[in-house]
């Protein structure tokens, strides 16, 4: 049985909305197999001492959860995902820490899980409930046009290109963008967009309601400085922009652009960024990087060592562009 | 004409590069025949003929005219394998079954010697002259090549 590992990144909500969602949790009718608890305080405190959260960890305990609080390093929450994202679990679910998910979220989430599904998500709802999200299309080409289909109740399983706030995924196949600035805005929608690229279906589930208190003390994403979300919100337009291109960034040596070019005819409407191009044409690497902020989603070098590679280096160009 | 091209890039931290093959001038003084070196400028002379900074093209036709050529596993390997023209790779510590070409010769002295984690930065790993084949069987396989 797949094992899921439940993700929580906490700012400034120790006494307020932290307990709420972690009782939630550990009130699942499918429990998770471990629960992280990212600690993303500019103070942490040694919540052990605290009377509250001595029971919470009992009751986990006592109901075989694992758990572990981990001290974040305060550079953003798409850092804290993406170290959940690598634990080497099958599933994460991640909860944000005003979020309260009712008993049932985990296991409906759970019961859509199959070979092709990417991610799926429940209603994310706050009151008074004011979309009316039956028309969706969860498409990302109409984002600007159409609240998010998870703000109301979701009536019937949808297929979706996005998702946000909180919501169950395949762990280890899709990299968060490490280039989004410490605001990290649009990091889910763009985490799962890369998901729906890959080719899995991403999922908007019903009967999956999780509260949303929308607490306006505390919160990751507690940072007003528009220009970070000005950066960020540049490289979303810039992903949504080169959608239909296969992007290729090859930040490699020139032995490695010359075994790429074996590939390249297999690639379609390939747009390339390279270091050699008298080897292999295109722009300049630096343009990658202004444009999609992280590219280190397509160093190969670091997927061979995460696929823990043994065949040729033309194979893993293959495997990661085609 | 045998080209060599002995050294792999340099290191930033300015340590020898473990992909380095140590015995280029006990394997130079074994080879009868004429040698062109090939490689960019500060790397040390071990011929006479060593031409430094050569643009792609001019070194695409000095491989095209040469018998055949031996190299450190570097970009020079695969840009001879790209056109065709195949020899013989001294490795040591890169794994020639993900970074290497079945057309060349390949050789390997153990797998043993091979780095656990093949994709990091070539800074972290130690040269170690034990690691690579001796000249005597590189000429082994430059004669088996040439017959």
């Amino acid at each position: 049985m797949d094992k899921v590992l439940c993700s929580i990144a906490t700012r400034g909500r120790y006494q307020t909305t932290l307990p709420l969602a972690l009782n939630a949790i550990i009130n699942q009718t499918k429990l998770p197999d471990k629960l992280v608890i990212f600690d993303d305080n500019d103070e942490p405190e040694d919540v052990r001492n605290n009377n509250i959260y001595q029971h919470l960890f009992s009751i986990m305990d006592y109901k075989g959860i694992k758990w572990e609080w981990v001290y974040a390093a305060k550079k953003g929450q798409h850092h804290i995902h993406q170290s959940a994202n690598r634990m080497g679990y099958d599933w994460v679910w991640r909860v944000d820490d005003d979020a309260i998910p009712e008993p049932n979220v985990l296991e409906e989430l759970y019961s859509w899980i199959n070979d092709d599904v990417g991610a799926i998500g429940g209603a994310i709802l706050t009151l008074p409930i004011n979309p009316d999200t039956s028309k969706n299309t969860g498409k990302i080409e109409d984002i600007d046009k159409e609240p998010n289909i998870q703000w109301a109740e979701i009536k019937k399983l949808k297929e979706v290109e996005h998702l946000h706030c909180s919501f169950l995924y395949r762990a280890g196949v899709h990299d968060y963008n490490l280039g989004l600035s410490r605001v990290a805005h649009r990091e889910e929608t763009l985490f799962t967009y890369g998901l729906y690229l890959k080719g899995y279906t991403i999922l908007a589930a019903p009967h999956a309601n999780t509260w949303h208190l929308k607490n306006p003390q505390g919160g990751i994403r507690s940072e007003s400085n528009q220009q970070l979300y000005h950066h960020d919100e540049l490289i979303f337009r810039n992903t949504l922009a080169y959608k239909d291109k296969k992007i290729v960034v090859l930040n490699v040596g020139m032995g490695d652009h010359i075994v790429f070019k074996r590939v390249m005819p297999d690639i379609t409407n390939a747009e390339v960024f390279t270091c050699f191009p008298d080897i292999v044409p295109g722009r300049p690497i630096s343009e990658a990087m202004s444009l999609f902020g992280d590219i280190d989603q397509w160093s190969i070098y670091k997927k061979m060592a995460e696929w823990k590679w043994t065949d040729s280096l033309e194979n893993a160009f293959r495997k990661l562009y085609l | 004409m045998i080209i060599i091209s002995p050294y792999a890039k340099a290191l930033r931290n300015g340590k020898t590069n473990a992909k380095n093959y140590p015995y280029w001038k006990e394997l130079i003084r074994l080879i009868d025949e004429p040698i062109v070196q090939v490689g960019i400028e500060g790397e040390e002379q071990l011929v006479d003929d060593f031409r430094k900074n050569l643009s792609l093209d001019e070194l695409g036709k000095l491989v095209d005219q040469c018998k055949t050529w031996i190299s450190c596993d570097s970009f020079f390997q695969h840009f001879s394998w790209d056109r065709q023209k195949y020899g013989i790779v001294l490795w040591s510590v890169s794994d020639p079954i993900i970074f290497g070409h079945p057309e060349n010769i390949n050789l390997l002295k153990d797998r043993k010697c091979l780095v656990e984690n093949q994709f990091l930065w070539w800074e972290h790993t130690e040269h170690d002259a034990n690691k690579f084949v001796k000249p005597k069987i590189v000429l082994e396989s430059l004669n088996a090549k040439q017959t």
